[in-house]
Parts: structure tokens; C-alpha cells; sequence
């Protein structure tokens, strides 16, 4: 099941825009439509999720479900617990109520290699040694796919391939991770999720702190996701402008509650914009999607 | 551009033909590994040449080599399984054939005594570098989590209070050793443990337990009794044996093939928590089994040399320093430089007393570790900008 969207690559990711659509225009359009039924579902219900320390809960019983094959956004402000519910997705975090699905099994009940292969998070931080080469830390993705004293197999190394071509990253494959921009870095182990070759992606922020071409690199390949493969992706995004045109469906949060969820269309409106960032600002459509020009900051007096 | 599908496929065949042990052959790893050699090979020349019966390096070559010894299983057998086990294996009943006077000091007395540092040095370097992956920490040592003060303690308390267990005081050091690390990872735990909190609890059951063990001194009613529990717990290769060589190998084997065996998760660990376990990682059960495997290893050190400090603390940073920080190499080399340390600091240890004083006395080899090891610590803090966070 693992292996079914390995050919997404063929096209030469490096290459940009015209790589990812040529391929597969037709599909492009219609995201996730194609084939639906090899995808993967990814459910949360009724998840309460919270920190050991802290009293309360971030999130109180909130269910959100990914849509398969496509690519779900969540938004919100600081603090609104969109990377803890991420987390909570991601069993990084134990709920202490609710329950996460992964195609109708519930993920805290599988076998943890078994569940690395169906389900792969790229956390907002990431270290690793800084003499490793970026190589070496993509292998370190085929871990759920190898028993304990196996060697690396022959569709190790393509799936590796294809995780360093899909990233764009073969330039830096014999670079010692420790000598790479922190963009560089991103696409290393954006790599290394990829060769873990799961059908649902988790991906906390993956565009922060990287500068505009990086941003752009990072959103090419989750494109190249959405319209040539079966992944289900997941991604909390701090851009709501990144996230309307990257996303099939987006889910707004704020203080722990989901606000809206729908398409970007029906999301990225003035009213949400007040309401959930707080900001007053105008929306025009435009054919890259939504355009937000953010006019001012509203204080609580205002509403 | 063009050319990067066959980098790719170039790569790809590199990883395949390199196998299963193909990234033995790493030019670094492989000169590393010679230079220890060279060093334990010399450091070994110079233990068995000199002493109270005093060799040429001619003559000390010739007893180590004499083919009286090696080319006889029977002899070579004595040494290392002990006579009974060479009288059952061989089914040999008389007397062994009689050796030159050099080559029985050299073979009874010396030779042993490379062996044992060898093997502590191999023990404690593992021991490190596991310890400093699992809790992500390149200060940390063999010792951290509670294994030096548990067999300190232990050891105190034998020979100042239960005299007569004294006989079983390797066996007992090495337990005590490990039942601390077992407390401590009871205090650390807590639905889970992380590296800060098995760090913590270390240094909580390190405190208690070495001050129980400085107290004990109070209780030691002769200078002998104390000389002894000095040597154990700063750690000393004097009169060590063939018997010390059987009693480590075995554990030593096992500590080995474990650890290199678990090469790969410790690679996954040093990716940090998180990233270990959204691989599917069981965080918990891997971080304790390697945690059991580096306390094996520095338990049968603790066993037949006591404590030496900063060997387990060093080795592992000079390792990784020369081949870099995959830890399949990383234990590999330590496996070569732990012995070159150990041995080297030996030579030191037994010999540097009668050079400097012209007295005939030696000193525990854990003060020789502690003198080497603290300037090559200020070394690397001058040059490193960034120590602590592996």
C-alpha cells in the first residue's frame, strides 16, 4: 500500500512549476478526486489534549477529520492550539480523552514501527548531529521499514532517491547537515519524511523561519504532494495566505477551538479574519487564490 | 542540474556495494584505528620490558612472541580459560612443558596486565559513547547515571564493615554499580523518562550515596583498609591477572556485539525525541535496554580495575572528533582508542613513579586517566565554542 505513489517523482521537482504540473495536469485540478480509494483517512474525535503541567486542556474535545489524498491547513494565532492538535494527531502528545484513527484504526493501539509507516510528522524543530550528511539523515526515514538487523534494501535506496528528488535537495546530498541555511535544512528533512514513504503526513510549520525562496521550495513540493500522490497531508501553517493556496480544506482554530473549517474560499473571509486573527482586513480573490491585505489590529474595545 | 540522477544512481550502487561492513573501510576510521594499535602495541613493549626484572626490548619481544607459549593451545588455553577449563577442554593430565624465567614474568605477570587495561579501556569507551547518546550529552560518562557511587558505595561498605565478603568484591562492585542505576532510573521515571531527568536523578543518588561512601572512611580502622578502597575507587590495574582477563572477557563480548548491534538506534537517538519516535521508535524500552548495555560494560570494568574516571568521558569525544559522529564508527573507534588510552595511562601509572622519584612504587591508573584527561578538556573547551548539547 506503502508504495503505490512512489512514481510522483519522476517529474524533476528541482525544476519548479512547470516540472510538478506537466505530468499530471488533470489532475492537478481536481486534487485528491483520482483516487480516493487508495488514500488514507486520518481522524481525531472528541480529542481532549493538554500539556502534564498545565491545569486546563489546550483543546476540549474537538474532532477534526483530513480529507484523503488531499492537503488540510490549519490556521490560527499564536496559542490557538493548532500545533498541539497536530501533535495530538500525531501521538506526540497522548490525548486524555478522545481517540485518533488512522484508516479506522486507532493509532494508540498499533505497533509503533507499523504506525511510522502509515503516519510521518516534521516537527517545527529538529536537530541532529551536524556532522551527519544529508544523505545519511535521509536514510534514517527508511527506520520504520527496516527490522533490527536489517541492511538497506534495494527500495531503501529508491525511496530514499526519490525523497532527495522530490525535495529538491540531490545538490546537497554529500553536505554535512551542520554546514547548511536553516532553508537547506528544511529540505534535508523534508527529505526524510518523505522517505519514510507514509500515505498521511503531519507537517508543523514547515514554511517559518525560512526565507521567501525556501517558503516557495517547501510549498512546490507540497503541491507536487497534493496533485501527483495519495498523501494525506496535514499542515499547520502561520501564513493564512500560504494556507488558502496550498490547502484543499482549511480548519481554523482559536484558543482551542475549531472556528471554521471548509474551503479556502469559505475560510479566508474578513469576518474569520476579525474574528479569529483578530485583524480587520481586506480580501480579494484572485486566480492564486485569496489575497489578504491585513489593514489593522483590533483591540479588545473594538469588538 | 542534469547531472544529478546518476550522482543519485552512483550513490545508490556506493551504498550497495559497501554492504554490511563496507563503512569499515573509512580512511579515517581505518588510520584511527592503526595509530590506537600502534600506541597499545608500544605502551604494551614498554610494560612488559621494564619493572623489578628488567628487560631489553629485544629480549621482551622474544618471551611475548615465544613459541614455546603461542604455538602450544595448552598454554595459550591456561592463560585465558583458566587450567581446569584447558584440562577439560584438551583432556591433558600432566605437567605443562616449563618456560624460559622471562617469558613466565612476561606472560604471567605483564602481559595480563595490557590485556586487562585493554579490555577497560574498550569497556568504559563504549560505555561513554552510549551514555552520552542516550542522554544526548557530551559530558556524560559510564559514571552518570549513578553507576560509580552505587559499586563506590558497595565497595566501602565490604571492605570497612563486611570483611569477610572482601573476596567477592569485583562481583559485589559491579551489582552495587548497577542496582544504582536501577534507582536512578526509578526516581527518573515517571510515565516516561527524558535525558534532563535521568541526568538529575543521577546526580541526586550520586550525592547520597558518595556521601555515605566518605563517611564509611571514618569507619576504616587501618591504613590498609583504606589504601585499598582508594585504589578500587579511583581505580588501579595493580596486580591485576589472567583471572581478571576470564572474569571481564565474557561480559566485554557481550557488551560489544550489543552495542554495535545497536548502532542504528543510537544514530536515531541523537536525532532528538521526537523525531526518534515519530519513526516509530519504542523511546522508552530502546533507551533503557542501551542504557542496560553501557552499564554492563562499565560494571566488568568496575569489576577487575575499580573506577577510572574520564577515560569513559574522553574517548567517546576523541572518537568523534577523528571519524565524526555516526555511532556505528563512533563505537568502533572507541573500541581502539579506549584501549590506547588505557594502556598508554598504564605505563604511566606503573612506571611514572620509579622515573620521577626513583622510588619503586605505582600509583592507581585513575589518577593518570584524571591528569590526562582534564587538559585535553580545557583543550577541547578552547577550541569547541559550542560544548554540552550533542
Amino acid at each position: 500500500m506503502a508504495t503505490e505513489h512512489v512514481d510522483t517523482t519522476r517529474t524533476d521537482a528541482t525544476d519548479g512549476p512547470d516540472g510538478s504540473n506537466g505530468a499530471d495536469a488533470p489532475g492537478a485540478g481536481t486534487p485528491g478526486e483520482s483516487a480516493e480509494t487508495d488514500a488514507s483517512d486520518l481522524d481525531g474525535e472528541d480529542l481532549v489534549l493538554g500539556y502534564p503541567n498545565a491545569p486546563e486542556p489546550v483543546i476540549d474535545g474537538e474532532s477534526i477529520a483530513a480529507e484523503p489524498g488531499a492537503v488540510t491547513a490549519l490556521v490560527g494565532p499564536n496559542g490557538s492550539g493548532k500545533s498541539t492538535l497536530l501533535k495530538g494527531l500525531a501521538t506526540q502528545l497522548a490525548p486524555d480523552d478522545g481517540s485518533v484513527l488512522v484508516d479506522g484504526r486507532d493509532v494508540h493501539a498499533m505497533d509503533t514501527k507499523a504506525l511510522a509507516r502509515k503516519l510521518g510528522l516534521l516537527s517545527q524543530e529538529s536537530t541532529s548531529p551536524d556532522s551527519i550528511t544529508v544523505e545519511d539523515l535521509v536514510y534514517h526515514g527508511r527506520y520504520p521499514h527496516r527490522g533490527f538487523f536489517e541492511r538497506t534494501t534495494d527500495e531503501d535506496a529508491r525511496a530514499v532517491e526519490e525523497a532527495i528528488e522530490l525535495a529538491g535537495c540531490g545538490h546537497l546530498r554529500e553536505r554535512e547537515v551542520g554546514s547548511l541555511s536553516g532553508g537547506q535544512k528544511q529540505l534535508a528533512w523534508i527529505a526524510m519524511v518523505l522517505a519514510q514513504d507514509t500515505d498521511v503526513l503531519l507537517l508543523d510549520e514547515p514554511t517559518t523561519f525560512l526565507d521567501l525562496h525556501h517558503q516557495m521550495e517547501v510549498m512546490e513540493i507540497i503541491e507536487t504532494l497534493r496533485s501527483e500522490s495519495d498523501v494525506t497531508v496535514v499542515v499547520v501553517l502561520h501564513d493564512i495566505e500560504q494556507a488558502a493556496r496550498l490547502a484543499d480544506r482549511m480548519v481554523a482554530l482559536k484558543d482551542g477551538e475549531i472556528r471554521a473549517r471548509g474551503a479556502p474560499e469559505e475560510i479566508v473571509t474578513e469576518e474569520l479574519l476579525a474574528d479569529v486573527f483578530r485583524v480587520d482586513a481586506d480580501v480579494a480573490q484572485t486566480e492564486n487564490g485569496p489575497r489578504v491585505t491585513p489593514i489593522r489590529a483590533r483591540h479588545e474595545g473594538a469588538e | 542540474m542534469s547531472g544529478g540522477g546518476s550522482v543519485a544512481g552512483e550513490s545508490a550502487a556506493r551504498r550497495a556495494s559497501e554492504g554490511r561492513i563496507g563503512w569499515l573501510f573509512d580512511p579515517k576510521l581505518v588510520s584511527v584505528a592503526l595509530a590506537s594499535v600502534a600506541v597499545v602495541v608500544a605502551g604494551g613493549l614498554v610494560q612488559v620490558s621494564f619493572g623489578a626484572y628488567s628487560m631489553t626490548v629485544g629480549e621482551a619481544w622474544r618471551a611475548v612472541l615465544d613459541p614455546a607459549v603461542l604455538l602450544d593451545p595448552r598454554w595459550l588455553l591456561n592463560f585465558v580459560v583458566g587450567e581446569g577449563l584447558m584440562r577439560s577442554i584438551t583432556g591433558f593430565q600432566g605437567e605443562l612443558p616449563e618456560l624460559a624465567h622471562g617469558t613466565l614474568i612476561v606472560w604471567n605477570i605483564r602481559l595480563p596486565r595490557v590485556f586487562v587495561a585493554a579490555i577497560v579501556g574498550m569497556n568504559l569507551g563504549i560505555s561513554g559513547a552510549i551514555f552520552q547518546a542516550v542522554t544526548r550529552n557530551e559530558l556524560a560518562s559510564p559514571f552518570i547515571l549513578g553507576v560509580s557511587s552505587g559499586a563506590g558505595l558497595m565497595i566501602l561498605l565490604t571492605l570497612v564493615v563486611f570483611g569477610g565478603l572482601s573476596a567477592f568484591l569485583p562481583l559485589i562492585a559491579a551489582l552495587g554499580g548497577a542496582v544504582a542505576f536501577l534507582v536512578v532510573y526509578a526516581i527518573a521515571w515517571k510515565n516516561g523518562t527524558s535525558p534532563v531527568r535521568l541526568v538529575l536523578a543521577g546526580v541526586i543518588v550520586g550525592t547520597v550515596f558518595n556521601s555515605l561512601q566518605t563517611g564509611l572512611f571514618f569507619f576504616a580502622n587501618d591504613i590498609g583498609v583504606v589504601q585499598s578502597a582508594i585504589q578500587w575507587t579511583t581505580g588501579s590495574l595493580t596486580g591485576t591477572d589472567w583471572e581478571q582477563v576470564r572474569m571481564a572477557l565474557p561480559w566485554t563480548v557481550a557488551a560489544v556485539a550489543l552495542s554495535l548491534a545497536g548502532s542504528r538506534q543510537l544514530n536515531l537517538l541523537l536525532l532528538g525525541e521526537q523525531t526518534a519516535k515519530s519513526l516509530g521508535m519504542s523511546i522508552e524500552r530502546v533507551r533503557f535496554a542501551l542504557s542496560g548495555v553501557a552499564v554492563l560494560a562499565a560494571a566488568a570494568s568496575i569489576a577487575v580495575a575499580g573506577i577510572v574516571s574520564f577515560v569513559g568521558l574522553i574517548v567517546p569525544h576523541m572518537v568523534r572528533n577523528l571519524v565524526g559522529s555516526d555511532y556505528k564508527r563512533v563505537i568502533v573507534g572507541c573500541l581502539f582508542v579506549g584501549p590506547a588510552l588505557m594502556v598508554a595511562a598504564d605505563v604511566g601509572a606503573r612506571l611514572g613513579m620509579g622515573v620521577i622519584t626513583g622510588a619503586d612504587s605505582q600509583i592507581p591508573v585513575g589518577i593518570v586517566t584524571g591528569l590526562i584527561g582534564g587538559p585535553y578538556f580545557l583543550y577541547l573547551m578552547r577550541r569547541q565554542q559550542n560544548m554540552g548539547e550533542l
